[in-house]
C-alpha cells in the first residue's frame, strides 16, 4: 500500500507543501474536517492498522486538553456562557476556537507523519541536493536524527545490559549512574556520527556540479498527470481561499462566509487534493485486480 | 572591490530597510512618517507639553470656578461682573468665557504630581526612583492615594457614583480598527451610558466595573498584574487593547483625572464620576497624556 511513494519526489513534495500549508492556515470547520479525515486515513493506509490505536491514544487526549486550555486563557467573544472563578467570562467562541485549533494541530501532525513515511531523505536530497546542498543535507540529517538516535539507543542499551550495566537493575543511584553513562555514550556517538556523515558526503563530492543522486527517479507520464492534477487542485483551492470563500472568523462572534456554489467547489477541490494519494492507492488496487483476473 | 561587492550590497539594503522602518514608525496613527489624517489628533499633540505658566493659570482658573460654584445658583446678582461691579460688555464676556474654557481644558489634561503632598498623605516614596510602592509615582494635589485591595475590608454600606464607558476615539480612527470588530462598535461610541450606580464602601473602581459589566451582560476581560498590584483591563465589550492601532487601549478617569495607578487601587467615594474611555493614541486623544507620558 505505497503507490504514491513510488511517484517522482517532486509530486510527493508538491502534494505535501499544499496539504500541510493549507492545513496550517484554513480555519473553516469544513476544511479542518477534510484535513483531519484525510490525514488520518492516509496515515493508517501507509502505516497499517496499529496506527489507529496510536493515533487515538496520543491525539484524542491532546485534542481534549488543547480544547480545554484555550477558554482558560482566552475570554474573547460575544456569547458569555458563564463566569470563571477568576471573574473573567467563559465564552462560546473561545471554546469553539479551542476545539478548532486542536483539530488543526492534530491533523497537521497526521500529515507530517505521512510526510516522514513518503519523503525519505534520499528523495529530499534528490530534489534539493543541487540547489541548496548544505541546507538540504542539514535538513535531511535533522529529520533522520530522531529515528536513528532511538535505533542506536536500543543497540547501546542492549550492549550495556550484557555487561550488567543497565538501567533495569541495581540500586537507585547505580541505575541513575548507568543511565547517565548511556546518555553520555549516545551524545558522543551522535556528534561523531554527524561529523562522519558530513565528511563522508564531502569525500564523495557532494554538492559538486554534475554529481548524480543515489536514487534514480524518472519523471514519466504518470507523474506528469498526478503533478498537473495536484497543482490545479492546489491553485484552485488557494484562489478560492484568497477570494474569501473559505473565510471563517471566531471573534468577536462566529461568522462564516456565505455558502455559494463556488465555495462548495473550493471545498470539493480541497477534499480531492487531500485524498489524492488515497485515490491513487485505490486505483492501483483496482488495476492490479483487473490485471490478475485476466490471466 | 569585487570581492566585497556582496557585503556592500547587503549593507546598503540593511540601511535602506532601517530608514524605511524608521519612517514607517509603527502600526498606529501618530507613529507614521506622514502626517495623521484627522486634524483633532494633530492639535492635541501640539498641546502635549504645557508650560509652567499655563499650569499656574489653569490652577488659578480652577479655584476661580470653584468659588463661583459656591455662589450658585445663578441669579441676577452674581452674573459675571467686573471688579468695580459694572456689567460686562459682550466682548469682555466672550473673552472671559474663552479664558475659562481654555484653562479648564488644560487643567483636566495636566496637573503636576506633588511629591510633598503625597508624602504628607502617607505615601512612602523611594528616593532613588522617585516612586512609591508598586511603581506608583506621587499623586497630584488633592487626589487620593492608591489603596492596596488586599488590605481593604468592603463594608455593606451602600453609596452611589456614576459610571460611563465610551469609545468615541474608535469612531475617528475606524480605518485602524480590526476588520472583524467594526460591526460591534456602538454607532454613537457609547458602550455604557452614564448612569448612577450603587457601590459598597471600600470598593475600588475595578470592583464596580466588574459588577456592573456582569449585571448588564457586557463583556469584560482583565488580567491581574502583581507588579502594579492591580487588575489591568484588556477589553470591554470585545473591544480589546491594540485593536485600533498599537497605541490603543482602555483608560479610566475619576472626576476628570486619569489616576496614575491601576483601577483596583482607586477607592470609590460617594459621588465620584467614573469614566472609562478607549484611546487610540496612548491617552493623547482623550486628554490623558499626562499619565501616559509618565508611563503609569
Amino acid at each position: 500500500m505505497s503507490e504514491f511513494k513510488t511517484y517522482h519526489p517532486i509530486v510527493n513534495f508538491v502534494y505535501f507543501v499544499f496539504v500541510i500549508g493549507f492545513s496550517c492556515f484554513f480555519m473553516h470547520p469544513v476544511s479542518l474536517c477534510i484535513s483531519l479525515v484525510s490525514g488520518f486515513t492516509y496515515s493508517v493506509m501507509l502505516k497499517g492498522k496499529k496506527t489507529i490505536k496510536n493515533n487515538l491514544i496520543y491525539m484524542l487526549p491532546m485534542l481534549v486538553v488543547m480544547a480545554l486550555i484555550n477558554p482558560a486563557f482566552n475570554h474573547e467573544g460575544v456569547t458569555i456562557i458563564e463566569y470563571l472563578p477568576s471573574g473573567n467570562p467563559l465564552t462560546l467562541e473561545s471554546i469553539v476556537y479551542g476545539i478548532c485549533a486542536a483539530t488543526m494541530i492534530v491533523s497537521v501532525i497526521c500529515h507530517f507523519s505521512c510526510y516522514n513515511e513518503v519523503m525519505t531523505s534520499d528523495k529530499f536530497i534528490y530534489l534539493f541536493g543541487k540547489i541548496i546542498p548544505a541546507m538540504s543535507l542539514i535538513i535531511s540529517m535533522t529529520l533522520r536524527f530522531v529515528p536513528k538516535f532511538s535505533a542506536q539507543l536500543k543497540v547501546v542499551t542492549n550492549a550495556q545490559r550484557c555487561m550488567g550495566r543497565d538501567v533495569s537493575n541495581g540500586s537507585m543511584i547505580k541505575r541513575a549512574k548507568n543511565g547517565l553513562n548511556i546518555l553520555s555514550i549516545m551524545t558522543t556517538w551522535s556528534l561523531e556520527n554527524a561529523i562522519e556523515t558530513a565528511d563522508s558526503m564531502k569525500s564523495r563530492g557532494y554538492g559538486i556540479p554534475g554529481r548524480t543522486a543515489f536514487s534514480i527517479f524518472t519523471f514519466d507520464k504518470r507523474d506528469k498527470k498526478a503533478l498537473v492534477c495536484i497543482l490545479l487542485l492546489g491553485i484552485y483551492t488557494l484562489v478560492g481561499n484568497l477570494m474569501g470563500e473559505t473565510a471563517f472568523s471566531f471573534f468577536p462572534s462566529i461568522q462564516a462566509a456565505k455558502v455559494s456554489p463556488f465555495g462548495i467547489s473550493v471545498f470539493l477541490a480541497y477534499l480531492l487534493l487531500c485524498i489524492c494519494p488515497v485515490i491513487i492507492e485505490l486505483w492501483e488496487v483496482r488495476k492490479w485486480k483487473a490485471l490478475r483476473s485476466k490471466n | 572591490m569585487r570581492k566585497h561587492k556582496n557585503k556592500v550590497i547587503a549593507g546598503v539594503v540593511i540601511a535602506i530597510l532601517l530608514a524605511f522602518v524608521f519612517w514607517y514608525g509603527g502600526d498606529a496613527p501618530r507613529l507614521r512618517g506622514w502626517p495623521p489624517q484627522s486634524k483633532e489628533t494633530a492639535t492635541v499633540v501640539q498641546n502635549d507639553e504645557p508650560t509652567k505658566e499655563e499650569i499656574a493659570e489653569a490652577e488659578k482658573a480652577i479655584s476661580d470656578i470653584s468659588i463661583k460654584k459656591e455662589n450658585a445658583p445663578a441669579t441676577e446678582e452674581n452674573k459675571p461682573q467686573k471688579q468695580d461691579g459694572a456689567p460686562m460688555t459682550p466682548a469682555e464676556k466672550i473673552a472671559m468665557a474663552q479664558k475659562i474654557a481654555e484653562s479648564t481644558q488644560s487643567a483636566t489634561k495636566i496637573k503636576p504630581s506633588n511629591e510633598e503632598y503625597s508624602e504628607e498623605q502617607g505615601m512612602v516614596i523611594n528616593e532613588g526612583t522617585g516612586k512609591g510602592q508598586y511603581r506608583t509615582g506621587p499623586v497630584p494635589d488633592g487626589k487620593p492615594l492608591p489603596i492596596e485591595p488586599e488590605n481593604i475590608v468592603i463594608t455593606d454600606k451602600e453609596s452611589t457614583c456614576t459610571l460611563s464607558i465610551r469609545c468615541d476615539t474608535i469612531l475617528n480612527n475606524i480605518a485602524w480598527l480590526d476588520r472583524e470588530k467594526v460591526d460591534i462598535v456602538p454607532k454613537d461610541g457609547v458602550v455604557f451610558a452614564e448612569k448612577t450606580v450603587t457601590f459598597y464602601e471600600g470598593e475600588s473602581v475595578f470592583n464596580l466595573l466588574m459588577r456592573e459589566m456582569k449585571r448588564n451582560k457586557i463583556h469584560l476581560e482583565f488580567e491581574n498584574t502583581p507588579i502594579y498590584n492591580s487588575a489591568y483591563i484588556e477589553g470591554i465589550a470585545n473591544l480589546y487593547e491594540f485593536e485600533c492601532g498599537e497605541l490603543s487601549g482602555w483608560m479610566y478617569k475619576v472626576n476628570d483625572w486619569f489616576p496614575n495607578y491601576g483601577c483596583s487601587r482607586y477607592q470609590l467615594k460617594a459621588g465620584d464620576k467614573i469614566e472609562w474611555v478607549y484611546t487610540c493614541d496612548l491617552g493623547h486623544d482623550v486628554g490623558g497624556q499626562y499619565s501616559a507620558r509618565n508611563g503609569k
